[in-house]
């Protein structure tokens, strides 16, 4: 079953459109890449799939599980199982990590009509997501990406990701800016919530990342429009020849 | 270390402080909603190896009006002053901010630092600041600064596409924007504070 259907769609920010008819169809359980040139349209997806408020849709629909997504609140998004890791999460000063955590799963449940969990609960999950990113347990007191380095705000967002179990992550250039160990602890945390239940959106310009994380299917976004599509093979043409190669 | 706290409108807060060498305050500032005070605290440095460490809090929901007058003048040299305040103003509510360093010519060595940030949640709600600098002696380290502005909306999306509710959202950014001066207070008024954002 197709989990994402996006129809057409037409979007921009602050007057200009960036999105000129994307067309996209993702099942549930794959992992899909998104190649493409600065200022193709990458990020404008990401931030409208997630539903960042400045961004105006103009034409087109989304379909995320056969409902309207773009009728939904970015928390409501959220609830459903969306998740977009951030290519530059904000810093939250005087909210610890496990405070925004226990805030976020809180709605979440509610939202879903499931009780809150115990506080012995929380901290079972906590340790356990935080182990799958290397995380160490000062972490969890620490404040949101305040004073963290560019892969520490990274390896946060895939915590948070893990923490919240959507059914659909996109990461916004997750990879961009990070050393090779980071990369790879990055990428050991896509790759273990890989399941047939979780789909990926994965955004970059760098072929690196797919080394360590195997797509099953390679878009090409350029000037607002999906002009190719393929499997991983697709992504090593890229390299090698370049974006200027195709043409839609 | 002189540790106080002060709720503007319940406690009575000096007027005028001397300070000799080696004498230190650590002092906090609450204004809680539906207070309208004049406040002026002057503070004089007479002595070396002074730290005078002032926070402000104030949060104005309707029709306060507050005015603030902090002097801190520098007249011995080799002390420390350091005043942070934070601001959060709703509906039609007036904020005065007038702050005064003022380090005199023979105070070398002298580090003050004042800021002021507030936060509008009306377009209505007004903040005027006024922070001055008057520094006659030349090896200071001195800086001040003023910001007004709205909720940051990149750090509300944030929050929001992790699943928290818009208005809790909202909560949570303004007890982060008032985090510097909340982690001076005991958590009863902490908690009494959060609990009117």
């Amino acid at each position: 079953m197709e989990e994402l259907i996006i129809k057409n769609l037409r979007a921009g920010v602050e007057g200009k459109e960036i999105l000129k008819g994307v067309d996209l169809r993702i099942g549930k359980g794959e992992v899909h890449v998104i190649m493409g040139p600065n200022g193709a349209g990458k990020s404008t997806l990401s931030a409208v799939l997630a539903g960042r408020p400045n961004f105006k849709v103009t034409e087109g629909e989304v379909l995320f599980d056969g409902a309207d997504l773009l009728a939904m609140t970015p928390e409501e998004r959220s609830w459903a199982g969306i998740f977009l890791s951030f290519q530059y999460p904000v810093e939250i000063p005087g909210v610890s990590i496990t405070n925004f955590m226990k805030a976020a799963l809180a709605a979440r449940r509610k939202a879903q009509g499931l009780p809150e969990l115990t506080p012995a609960e929380f901290l079972k999950l906590l340790r356990e997501k935080m182990a799958l990113v290397q995380m160490k347990g000062e972490f969890a007191r620490r404040e949101v990406n305040v004073g963290f380095s560019g892969g520490e705000k990274k390896r946060n967002e895939i915590f948070q990701m893990a923490m919240l179990e959507p059914s659909l992550a996109i990461l916004d250039e997750t990879d961009s800016g990070l050393d090779v160990d980071a990369l790879k602890t990055v990428s050991d945390g896509v790759n273990s919530l890989r399941s047939p239940r979780r789909s990926f959106v994965i955004i970059t310009h760098y072929q690196k990342l797919l080394e360590y994380i195997k797509p099953d299917v390679v878009h090409v976004l350029k000037e607002g429009r999906i002009v190719k599509t393929g499997g991983p093979e697709l992504a090593d043409f890229i390299w090698k020849e370049g974006f200027e190669s195709i043409n839609g | 270390m002189d540790k106080r706290i002060f709720i503007i409108g319940r406690d009575n807060v000096p007027e005028r402080l001397s300070l000799k060498a080696g004498q230190s305050i650590f002092w906090t500032l609450v204004a809680l909603p539906g207070v309208s005070a004049e406040l002026s605290l002057e503070v004089d440095i007479e002595g070396e190896g002074c730290e005078v460490d002032i926070a402000g809090l104030y949060l104005c929901k309707d029709s306060e009006n507050l005015s603030l007058n902090m002097n801190v003048r520098h007249n011995a040299p080799g002390s420390v002053s350091r005043q942070v305040f934070k601001g959060i103003l709703d509906g039609k509510a007036k904020v005065n901010f007038d702050g005064l360093i003022y380090v005199r010519k023979d105070s070398q060595r002298t580090k003050a630092a004042q800021q002021s940030k507030t936060i509008l949640l009306s377009s209505e709600a007004v903040i005027s600041t006024r922070p001055q600098l008057e520094i006659y002696a030349d090896d200071v380290e001195c800086s001040h600064g003023a910001a007004s502005g709205f909720l940051n909306t990149d750090e509300l999306f944030y929050m929001r596409s992790r699943g928290i509710p818009e208005d809790q959202a909202r909560r949570m950014q303004m007890t982060s924007f008032l985090s510097t001066v909340l982690q001076r207070l005991p958590q009863s008024l902490q908690e009494e504070i959060t609990d009117c954002l």
